[in-house]
């Protein structure tokens, strides 16, 4: 059991089961031989009545009128029979309402009753009619035999049944005729009826030789038929496909028309190929007179080297170019810096077939940003310059250098540094947004010890603090951490938080400022008792020109801008800032830092 | 740390006012001698007439700006030595680390707080080599 069943398992379980001949089924040809039959039999019955009548006509004369026109009868009914048969099967065939089966029974009984017919004329008539009337029959009844043949040709146990019914009767009146001639033809008759039946077996195998020859036709017509369905349906299909994508082509053929920026496909060797409308525009060439020509008439002539480097690199690399700054030059000569995008397009094969150059003009975007930077300079030394003046004056009056000043002059001139100061500062924080924002502003990062730092900004701020009569502590004793930062745009950080912490500080109150280690980061916090920061605000807190709306915040002073620079600041030294509301009220605004040295070394 | 106290500087700046404020802050405040001028042209014959111990020189002044003279100061053997600190309103991280490179001896930035400019100035003084 185990070997036999290893053995099954060891046998391949693709091997597939044989294939059944695609030959004829059998129930289509019997479907197929019903049909041949059936439409045969129209031709039968009026062979059959024409037959008859003529026999019956000549059969006539004599004592046996009356059985003669009985048997006519008989035929006529027969016939009637047969064609309401072929009647019912035009009605019903194909309907599956009737087994084919059944309607080869059918038509075996009617075969059977017609040869009958001619059965029974041959023991009725031939007895009864003289010798010529006797040879008519005789040949009648060879004739309706033979000719049975072609009617039932697509069944030949049909025949049989068909040719029996003549021959059977046929061969009893000559056998008991007494006559020795009768009585020898007697042999005979079954004898040409096992010729006719060999013969109707013969055609029947022609037959069915010529169903099968039907039936591949058939089969091969109908898969002729659906090769064709499916052509026509893939023609459909390659015809919507080459439809649909026509229309992406013309929409995107449409936004390169329309795009404002310039688009060139240019070929391998750098050749223009096709220009849009912009790039017509830009370089204001018409496409007639670009198209063919070589790329470089579109760079000044001084970088044509440049150009060529490049353009080299990019065949070689195959890699697109992002941001490319090009010295171009117009058909004017007018030169124009343009900023291009350049891709290849490379085929299966590695090779670049074609190169796409998308470019748009920043000749005046350039100019507007040096003019800006220009003004910024100028706004920068312009303004500092009179301030340098004010505050140095005021501060060496209010020093008591100059002399000891009048009490209420001496307000004066402190109100007037403090807010000469403070338009100084706004002017300092705009000019430092401005940097940070355009990118112009870079740090100078070192080692430093947080601590110090910390310390320092304490002592630089204490006597901001006591103008608010605010005192600034640590909380504790400070780690030892080591940040990698700018300490003077740490120091600028930590003054605006403790500026800020001292203006919303109640009188007399203390701001803790804090330092703690937290794995590889360090936080500083600055802890005040201020009234908090409203709902509304806290969203937008540490965007440009943000200040709660109420009257301390405009009293105590500050540009809005103060947040926003630290957040910046701390973002570019790889830090976070925020913000919390302390328990018992107040404010804690903190960021952090990474840690210079990893915290696991030091934790060794 | 030079053997002596600073004492005679020579401020080269072209706005008037605050030319009168650094002068009042350096007398008064700073007890220094001081010499003032306006045009960086004139610089040369001043420096040779005056015999400061430290320049003070503003960044940005019409006729010749103070890096060039600065330049200038530090090609002429006379004058080569001579300690040159800059009062500036602008100049980045970069163009200052020239400058330091340069032998620039220190930087003073502008609004500069007149108090504390005589002790800015020692300071610097105090970190120069002999």
């Amino acid at each position: 059991m185990t070997d036999s069943a290893a053995s099954v398992a060891a046998v391949p379980k693709s091997r597939s089961a044989p294939v059944p001949l695609q030959g004829v089924d059998a129930r289509s040809l019997l479907a197929d031989r019903v049909e041949q039959l059936y439409w045969q039999l129209p031709l039968g019955v009026v062979a059959t009545v024409v037959v008859s009548f003529i026999a019956a006509f000549e059969l006539r004369a004599g004592r046996y009128a009356e059985i003669v026109a009985g048997w006519g009868a008989l035929v006529l009914i027969i016939s009637a029979a047969r064609m309401g048969l072929y009647l019912y099967w035009v009605h019903y065939a194909g309907r599956g309402v009737v087994a084919p089966e059944q309607w080869l029974r059918w038509l075996g009984i009617a075969a059977l009753a017609s040869g009958a017919t001619w059965g029974i004329a041959a023991s009725v008539f031939f007895p009864s009619h003289a010798d010529e009337q006797q040879v008519f029959l005789a040949l009648l009844l060879t004739g309706a035999m033979a000719g049975g043949i072609s009617m039932y040709a697509a069944s030949w146990p049909m025949y049989a049944v068909y040719g029996a019914g003549i021959a059977l009767p046929f061969t009893y009146v000559l056998a008991t005729f007494g006559n020795r001639l009768f009585t020898e033809v007697a042999v005979l008759v079954p004898a040409f009826y096992a010729v006719c039946v060999a013969i109707a077996w013969r055609l029947n195998e022609v037959f069915d030789s010529g169903y099968r020859l039907r039936h591949a036709y058939r089969r091969l017509t109908d898969a002729n038929a659906e090769l064709n369905q499916r052509l026509q349906q893939q023609l459909a299909e390659l015809t919507e496909a080459r439809r649909q994508v026509e229309a992406s082509g013309r929409k995107l053929a449409l936004f390169v028309e329309r795009s404002p920026i310039a688009v060139l496909e240019l070929d391998p060797d750098g050749r223009i190929r096709e220009i849009n409308r912009a790039a017509e525009l830009i370089f204001s060439y018409a496409p007639d007179e670009i198209v063919g020509e070589s790329a470089r008439r579109l760079v000044l002539p001084e970088h044509h080297a440049e150009f060529d480097a490049q353009w080299r690199h990019l065949i070689e690399t195959r890699e697109p170019l992002a941001r490319l700054r090009l010295r171009n030059v117009r058909r004017d000569g007018i030169p124009i810096v343009c900023e291009w995008t350049v891709t290849p397009l490379v085929n299966p094969g590695g090779e670049v077939v074609s190169v796409i150059a998308q470019g748009r003009d920043i000749t005046q975007e350039l100019e507007a940003e040096r003019v800006k930077k220009e003004f910024t300079s100028t706004l920068s030394h312009e303004l500092r310059t009179p301030l340098t003046s004010i505050i140095g004056s005021l501060q060496l009056v209010n020093s008591g250098v100059m002399g000891e000043p009048d009490k209420e002059v001496l307000e004066l001139t402190v109100v007037a540094e403090r807010n000469a100061q403070r338009l100084l500062d706004l002017i300092n924080d705009i000019l430092d947004i401005e940097k940070i924002e355009s990118g112009k502003l870079t740090l100078a990062p070192e080692p430093l010890a947080l601590e110090d730092v910390l310390r320092e900004a304490l002592v630089l701020n204490r006597a901001f603090g006591e103008r608010f009569r605010v005192r600034f502590e640590l909380r504790a004793e400070p780690p030892s951490v080591r940040v990698h930062a700018d300490r003077k745009r740490l120091l600028q950080v930590l003054t605006n938080l403790l500026s800020n912490a001292a203006k919303f500080s109640p009188e007399g109150g203390t701001v803790e400022v804090s330092l703690e280690q937290r794995g590889a980061r360090v936080r500083v916090g600055v802890h005040d008792r201020g009234p908090g920061i409203p709902e509304n605000f806290r969203a937008r807190i540490f965007s440009r020109f943000a200040q709660a709306e109420s009257a301390a915040t405009r009293q105590k002073g500050g540009t809005g801008l103060g947040l926003a620079i630290c957040k910046r600041l701390v973002e570019m030294m790889q830090g976070t800032i925020g913000f919390a509301d302390r328990e018992g009220g107040g404010t804690t605004f903190f960021f952090e830092l990474p840690v210079l040295d990893a915290p696991a070394a030091r934790a060794a | 740390m030079p053997q002596r106290p600073l004492n005679r500087i020579l401020y080269i700046e072209d706005e008037e006012d605050i030319q009168r404020i650094a002068r009042l802050a350096l007398e008064r405040i700073g007890k220094f001698t001081v010499e003032v001028v306006g045009d960086p042209l004139k610089a040369m014959e001043a420096i040779a007439a005056f015999g400061p111990d430290l320049v003070l020189l503003d960044w940005m002044m019409p006729g010749m700006d103070g890096p060039t003279l600065f330049r200038r100061l530090r090609e002429d053997e006379r004058t080569k030595h001579l300690p040159v600190v800059f009062m500036t309103a602008k100049a980045s991280a970069a163009e200052l680390a020239e400058l330091q490179q340069l032998g620039a001896a220190g930087t003073i930035s502008k609004p500069f707080a007149p108090k504390e400019l005589p002790d800015q100035l020692r300071a610097i003084w105090n970190a120069l080599p002999d």
